[in-house]
């Protein structure tokens, strides 16, 4: 993204300041640091519930095919839009919770990657509430580059690996 | 134990020593490290039923620390030696003279007294803290899945810590090494746990929704510092060992592995918007993050030496990470060996570091590096207790 852009995302911003900015957070530049505010950011995860989490039994895993993302990004790719509105459209017309699990492809280092794999759950989370879903419903966590698709160490199994899965609790 | 005017002498000796490499250094960019920088000691045989094995034990801390060569009493500039009734060393050390530099009683198994014996000569001479019998931890795959292992800091001794057949990962030992913090997948999540290596009991602290994970113990062991999700985005926090958690920082990024200063005051971390982490430093009690300048675009995971004048962090170089040492006080960088993770021992003199599923102790003032634990399937994520 070009500073340019990122100033008329900013303007924007400032214009659309009355309604949700969901979309805007991830691309605010540096206008978070030092903010007093707790939500710069965004918006809180909702509790847990006890006993259900990515692993458990009663998560449905193949119900939606996963996102993919580049190198060191957590930027939603476009060619991703109808897998994610297809996941919000039916979070509102269903009940049930959706637990986003973010992942790494096996480079950079393992915390780092922690910490990337979370922000690629938290950027389809955000997709997800800006079109309609409810943030009561959705979980996250990261594996980093843990469990991979493709345990091979080429390009192919990286870009299979750089992925966001949608666990449906059943 | 005693501070004699002997060892005050070689003290000022090791210092001048230091301080001519300083000068050097200021000159010219090369670093010439001679044999002159060691100490030639000599270890006697010790006496009582244990004594053997502390003399040996001795000679090895002695000769892995990098103050000391090991020579015959003939040429030693110091001999060590002492006396051990089983329970207690009588530890010595005399110079040339038969005046005493070191003196001292030590309890504990035979390791354990040749380890404070070896110790108490280092922070004598030195003025440093040393590192023999110092524990360290790390994750590794050897059941097939990541999980934490301890062991002595020169890879002795290890020892399989959690069986939770998950992914336990990013290890943190507290000041003495008498608790571990890591990340574990148990419940499905990340969250932190800690174990109190004295009487097993475990118990999972932080457990917020999103990820948490990156616990470091503060200096005092009082607190831990961590990375988590649950405001909806990776931020750093502080926490009280209950689980409580104060949050640093408010970034649209992705803030990762904080490391302490030694007074507890400041935390240096990785920071990345939009690709290529950077180093930042912050109040521990929040506010705003500065940038500190590196010259590389990837760096992550650093460690604040104990001494507070160096961080060690991973740096990308090519498809590859190196270990990267800055300078804090000068903002010098360098690149010191192929791998990642480096954490510091208690003397800020050696590091340990993965590399390929191994782990690698270095001296950073000498170069010479040792492979420490192989092995065990895919070793990483080192923490050495300070």
């Amino acid at each position: 993204m070009t500073p340019k852009i990122l100033r008329s995302t900013a303007l924007l911003s400032c214009v659309l300041i009355l309604s949700s900015c969901a979309l805007f957070k991830k691309k605010n530049g540096a206008g978070g640091y030092g903010s007093d505010s707790d939500t710069v950011g965004g918006t809180p995860l909702p509790e847990r519930q006890e006993g259900v989490s990515f692993m458990g039994d009663n998560v449905d895993k193949h119900k939606f095919p996963p996102v993919h993302f580049a190198f060191d990004s957590y930027a939603i790719d476009s060619s991703d839009e109808g897998t994610l509105q297809s996941v919000a459209q039916f979070m509102q017309s269903n009940p049930n919770t959706v637990i986003i699990a973010g992942f790494t492809d096996e480079r950079g280092t393992p915390e780092y990657n922690r910490g990337l794999g979370e922000s690629r759950a938290e950027a389809v989370r955000d997709y997800l509430l800006h079109h309609g879903a409810d943030a009561s419903k959705i979980q996250t966590v990261s594996f980093g580059a843990d469990m991979p698709v493709d345990p091979a160490s080429n390009e192919d199994a990286w870009a299979k690996n750089r992925r966001a899965e949608f666990g449906v609790v059943k | 134990m005693i501070n004699t005017h002997s060892a005050r002498i070689l003290r000022i000796c090791l210092f001048a020593l230091a301080f001519v490499r300083v000068a050097r250094a200021s000159d010219a960019p090369v670093i010439t490290v001679s044999k002159s920088d060691t100490i030639s000691i000599a270890v006697q045989p010790i006496s009582g039923p244990d004594g053997s094995v502390i003399a040996k034990v001795l000679q090895s801390d002695l000769a892995a620390c990098g103050y000391f060569t090991i020579t015959s009493p003939g040429s030693a500039s110091l001999i060590a030696g002492g006396s051990s009734s089983g329970s207690e060393l009588d530890g010595k050390v005399n110079d040339h003279g038969g005046r005493a530099a070191v003196a001292g009683t030590y309890n504990g198994d035979a390791r354990a007294k040749a380890h404070a014996f070896a110790n108490d000569i280092v922070q004598t001479l030195t003025g440093n803290r040393g590192i023999a019998g110092t524990r360290i931890a790390f994750s590794a795959t050897r059941t097939g899945r990541k999980e934490i292992y301890l062991a002595d800091c020169d890879g002795s001794g290890v020892q399989q810590l959690t069986h939770d057949n998950s992914i336990s990962v990013g290890p943190s030992l507290s000041p003495g090494g008498g608790k571990l913090a890591y990340t574990g997948y148990k419940a499905g999540y990340a969250d932190i746990y800690l174990v109190n290596l004295s009487s097993g009991t475990r118990d999972r602290i932080i457990k917020y929704p999103g990820t948490n994970s990156g616990a470091a113990f503060s200096p005092d062991g009082s607190r831990i510092a961590c990375t988590l999700s649950k405001d909806g985005n990776p931020e750093l926090y502080v926490c009280s060992l209950n689980g409580s958690a104060h949050r640093l920082t408010h970034t649209p990024g992705i803030e990762s592995s904080p490391t302490w200063s030694p007074n507890g005051d400041e935390i240096i971390y990785s920071y990345d918007d939009h690709g290529g982490p950077q180093l930042y430093r912050i109040s521990s009690s929040g506010g705003s993050g500065e940038h500190l300048s590196t010259g590389f675009g990837y760096c992550t995971e650093p460690d604040w030496s104990p001494d507070g004048n160096k961080v060690a962090f991973n740096v990308r170089e090519g498809g590859s990470f190196s270990v990267a040492i800055m300078d804090l006080h000068g903002g010098g960088v360098r690149t010191v060996a192929i791998g990642e993770r480096p954490v510091w021992g208690p003397d800020s003199r050696h590091i340990i570091f993965a590399s390929d599923g191994d782990l690698y102790m270095m001296d950073v003032q000498t170069g010479r590096k040792k492979a420490i634990v192989s092995g065990i399937g895919h070793a990483a994520e080192p923490t050495w207790a300070r």
